[in-house]
């Protein structure tokens, strides 16, 4: 199949496609998450025999339930736009992945089935039977988790594919191998964890805000409850981020180096910086919040272990080249650098009333900047693929020649020596056509006389 | 090219079930949208809060569905993705602009939905303002119907040629002769009114339901009445159909007369393991007549809003029948005999069942609710089984298009060669390839071909003095070719 290049107007195709696939995933990740923790919530409620508890998990998934029509049609419009602007590419992974699809199909409609006839309609009416209320969000939970299983593992097979692309005349339907590529149990946990830590921390930053416009005292009791209770289980779940994003990396350095490559220094690296600025801050607002607020040693001790585990997490990764003087000044930077943030958490506690206003804009800001550190992070992704669909397979339509060098450059020249494309900006003498000469010489390096010139061209370009 | 083989349904199968069972929801939806505006129109109008309350119940059960509808949608694009990728394909060649349209008033539909059952409260003292939200709802449907029902007409009635050329004249997503095809007016209005009834009578059998499980009689008395109300909507639209039905028969008779003998005897697809679907589906709707002129003829002297006069249901009577009489007449006396018998035994039934019940019409409600759903599901699949045909009938459909813009750099990892090429269809070359791709730019070639004087050196001057560019020799060529009068 040879099917012609549908141009869109207005925008390139990348910007459409983006535009549609970023307007759905956050409200699919947040019901996705909202929709598991709902029957915890209620689980909790029921056995504390706290009402408030059940409150906050209805108006979870009557926040999802509103979000669920919209983001389902958006969802219906990713395939449509990708059919239309890839046709090749939706073709042949159509092909590659059928019945993992229609088996996504089946969980939908399952899973729509508990939501709405066995989760929210009956409410009310199930108060009598809670264990079997909570029985059917413990399904619709299931059902919203197998369908994120399985849309991670086509996303992640398009970064780390663990079997070639097939060409469209070969209909595989279903590749285990394909489906258990090797970065798929990483993508699922990363999103999951981080899931549930973003909508956590925006939930609590808008519940938040509800409580400073909150009038009667019971209302206001009921939300400073909500708020503190939700952050507090976004704050926690963040730690566990780090350490799946750290194997996760780890996978993409040995299965898609180019990736690597791309997000730690890389064309995708401006990005990834600011998502790692985003996290930060998210951290530090978050964390003066949570010390001031409680006084259990408990929470604050897990907190506390949460970021010196953080900590190990800079520890283990080699030293960054982001302050003068060599790897001992940074290390000494950022040791210095933690130590000093818990001592002033520890001691600043004194730093503003609980009754200061303003903590609820700080909390919602913190939210806001959770949200963009996980919209980031997907898009991080996306950009590090460039100018490749699937990773090594398959070429996106529209590749700029600069795109197809740049690939090339970190492919034959950081593959063999392992390192950042910023170590091409720190040589000092930019001779690149001599550079290129004498490592090409070198045994095993395979760089063909169009390959170098093209290699050249690129360096000389972005590395004067 | 081989395929993926769907174990025991078999691809056909697969399809036919996901697609119908989405026409269902998404026809239901469009009933429900409209049926949901009137009775809060009604409502606002009489200040009466049973109509609004029972809007609401209604709009509850279309956002449920809504949503089933909504994922059977993304299950019909997957599942025709990787059983007939090159029809798909091809179909988003063809008809890209249309269906990313339909996309974007599926997602304004969603919202809008959404934000009139959620927010009914909320709402309640801008009540204009939020039965304006909910009648948007009814042109959105509309508007989504439209696109979809191009696409669905143009797949029992292509347009013959003229469909051919828009891959050849280089339209990408955009086929506008096979956008407005021969029967995609018909096919619009046929299915307008279709969902209009089902929608009523749908309420109807909700109504119906509720009825059996409520004790209070004033919940009774609400239900009767919205049954009622849903009722008379319903049958209202259902007296416009056999008048559509029998234009849209004859479109079919013209422009894909292998359907319509499918249809009409029989002898198609349609006819599945000695069952004809098609009558089925006429039994089913003869069914419904009777009932449904029983019931208006016992509720006639109520006195009560929504009853019809007795003159009137006596004259629906004798038309229906002209109109089976004509169908008898066209097809086998059988068929006429089959819905007379059909008629009389639904007529009977619920004239059973409203004295059984004292009354009540809570069992003709729920009956008429299922005898149209499996109307509405047995016309579509009648439909879709009468053109079995389909890649034969569209040519173009079994070549593989290789556009010259693609550049020879962007064939990365395409097994070219791999793939079995169809044989080249007959292409014309000459003066025929230039009449058919200058005149259509402005119309269709039946115009060409109706215009009975021969003065073409004059035409096809006017034409250039329009704004056609030709060079001496295609223009020299196109009147020589026209003025013998050949074919083209």
């Amino acid at each position: 199949m040879d099917l012609p290049v549908i141009v869109p107007p207005v925008a390139p195709r990348w910007v459409w496609m983006e535009e549609v696939t970023y307007s759905h995933i956050p409200i699919a990740t947040l019901i996705t998450a909202f929709l598991f923790l709902a029957p915890i919530y209620e689980y909790i409620g029921y056995r504390l025999k706290d009402g408030r508890y059940d409150r906050l998990a209805k108006s979870l998934v009557y926040f999802s339930m509103i979000l669920y029509s919209p983001g389902a049609a958006l969802g219906t419009g990713i395939p449509m736009f990708i059919i239309g602007l890839w046709t090749e590419f939706w073709s042949r992974w159509s092909m590659l992945f059928f019945w993992p699809l229609m088996f996504q199909f089946v969980f939908f409609l399952t899973d729509v089935g508990f939501l709405f006839f066995g989760y929210y309609l009956p409410w009310d009416r199930m108060q009598d039977r809670k264990r079997l209320h909570i029985f059917f969000g413990a399904m619709t939970a299931l059902f919203g988790l197998l369908i994120q299983a399985v849309w991670d593992s086509l996303g992640a097979y398009m970064t780390t594919p663990s079997t070639p692309f097939p060409p469209i005349s070969e209909p595989v339907a279903w590749s285990a191998q394909a489906f258990f590529n090797p970065s798929y149990p990483f993508l699922f946990f990363h999103r999951f964890f981080g899931n549930i830590s973003y909508t956590m921390l925006l939930t609590g930053g808008v519940f938040a805000l509800k409580c400073r416009r909150q009038k009667d005292p019971e209302e206001k009791a009921y939300f400073v409850f909500a708020r503190d209770f939700t952050f507090t289980i976004g704050f926690l779940s963040f730690f566990i981020m780090p350490f799946i994003g750290w194997g996760f990396a780890r996978m993409l350095q040995i299965k898609a180096p180019v990736v690597f490559y791309s997000i730690m220094g890389g064309h995708a690296s401006p990005y990834f910086v600011t998502k790692m600025g985003l996290m930060v801050s998210m951290l530090l607002l978050a964390a003066v919040y949570m010390f001031k607020r409680y006084k259990s040693k408990i929470v604050l001790g897990s907190m506390t272990f949460g970021i010196i585990s953080l900590y190990l997490v800079f520890h283990w990764h080699p030293p960054l080249h982001w302050i003068p003087g060599g790897p001992i000044v940074w290390r000494t930077f950022y040791t210095v650098a933690f130590l000093g943030v818990l001592a002033f958490l520890w001691n600043g506690a004194r730093f503003k009333s609980l009754e200061w206003k303003g903590w609820q804009w700080v909390l919602f800001t913190a939210g806001l900047a959770a949200f963009f550190t996980f919209a980031l992070g997907g898009f991080v992704r996306e950009r590090a693929r460039q100018p490749y669909n699937v990773y090594d397979q398959f070429v996106k339509v529209e590749v700029l020649p600069e795109e197809a060098d740049r690939w090339l450059t970190y492919e034959k020249c950081l593959g063999c020596h392992h390192k950042s494309p910023e170590e091409f900006e720190r040589y000092a003498k930019k001779d690149w056509e001599v550079r290129v000469g004498i490592e090409r010489k070198r045994p095993g390096v395979d760089i063909t006389n169009e390959e170098a010139a093209r290699i050249v061209s690129f360096l000389k370009g972005n590395y004067r | 090219m081989t395929h993926i083989e769907f174990p025991i349904l078999g691809a056909k199968w697969a399809i036919g079930s996901i697609a119908l069972f989405h026409t269902a929801v998404a026809s239901l939806a469009i009933g429900f949208a409209f049926f949901v505006t009137l009775a809060q129109i009604l409502a606002y109008i009489h200040k009466d809060r049973r109509y609004d309350y029972l809007a609401k119940r209604v709009q509850l059960v279309h956002v449920c569905i809504y949503n089933i509808g909504t994922i059977n949608a993304i299950g019909l694009v997957f599942a025709l993705s990787g059983l007939y990728p090159q029809f798909w394909s091809q179909i988003f060649v063809q008809f890209y602009w249309p269906l990313i349209i339909e996309e974007f008033l599926f997602f304004l539909l969603a919202t809008t939905l959404t934000f009139h059952y959620f927010f009914w409260e909320h709402l309640w003292g801008h009540k204009k303002l939020h039965i304006f939200l909910g009648a948007l709802l009814t042109p959105f449907f509309f508007l989504q119907f439209y696109i979809i029902n191009g696409l669905g007409g143009f797949m029992l009635t292509p347009g013959a040629g003229e469909a051919e050329l828009s891959l050849s004249t280089g339209v990408l997503g955009w086929d506008r002769l096979g956008f407005y095809n021969p029967s995609f007016l018909m096919l619009t209005l046929h299915r307008t009114l279709a969902n209009f009834a089902y929608g009523g009578f749908a309420v109807a059998g909700i109504c119906g339901t509720f009825l059996y499980f409520v004790a209070r009689p004033k919940l009774k008395d609400y239900y009767e009445e919205g049954g009622r109300l849903a009722f008379y909507v319903g049958f209202a639209a259902f007296l416009s159909l056999p008048i559509i039905g029998y234009f849209y028969a004859h479109v079919l008779k013209s422009e894909a007369p292998d359907a319509y003998v499918s249809l009409m005897w029989g002898r198609g697809d349609i006819v599945s393991g000695g069952v004809d679907w098609w009558w089925l589906k006429h039994i089913c709707v003869a069914g419904m007549l009777g009932m449904s002129l029983i019931y208006f003829r016992k509720t006639s002297d109520d006195k009560r809003p929504f009853s019809i006069p007795t003159v009137m249901v006596y004259s629906v009577g004798l038309f229906y029948l002209m109109f089976y009489v004509a169908m008898g007449m066209v097809m086998t006396w059988a068929f006429f005999w089959y819905m007379l018998a059909s008629c009389v035994v639904g007529g009977a039934l619920g004239w059973h069942l409203l004295n059984y019940h004292k009354g009540s019409a809570r069992a003709v409600f729920l009956l008429i609710g299922i005898l149209s759903f499996t109307t509405v599901m047995l016309g579509g699949y009648s439909r879709e089984a009468a053109r079995p045909r389909f890649v034969d009938r569209i040519s173009h459909y079994d070549n593989v298009f290789v556009p010259e813009e693609r550049q020879p750099y962007l064939m990365v990892d395409v097994d070219v060669a791999g793939i079995p090429k169809a044989p080249a269809p007959h292409q014309p070359t000459g003066p025929i390839a230039l009449i058919r791709l200058h005149c259509i730019k402005c119309h269709t070639l039946d115009r060409v071909k109706s215009y009975r004087l021969d003065n073409w050196d004059l035409i096809v001057r006017q034409m250039i003095a329009y704004g056609l560019e030709l060079t001496h020799d295609d223009r020299e060529q196109i009147t020589a070719y026209l003025k013998a009068g050949e074919p083209y």
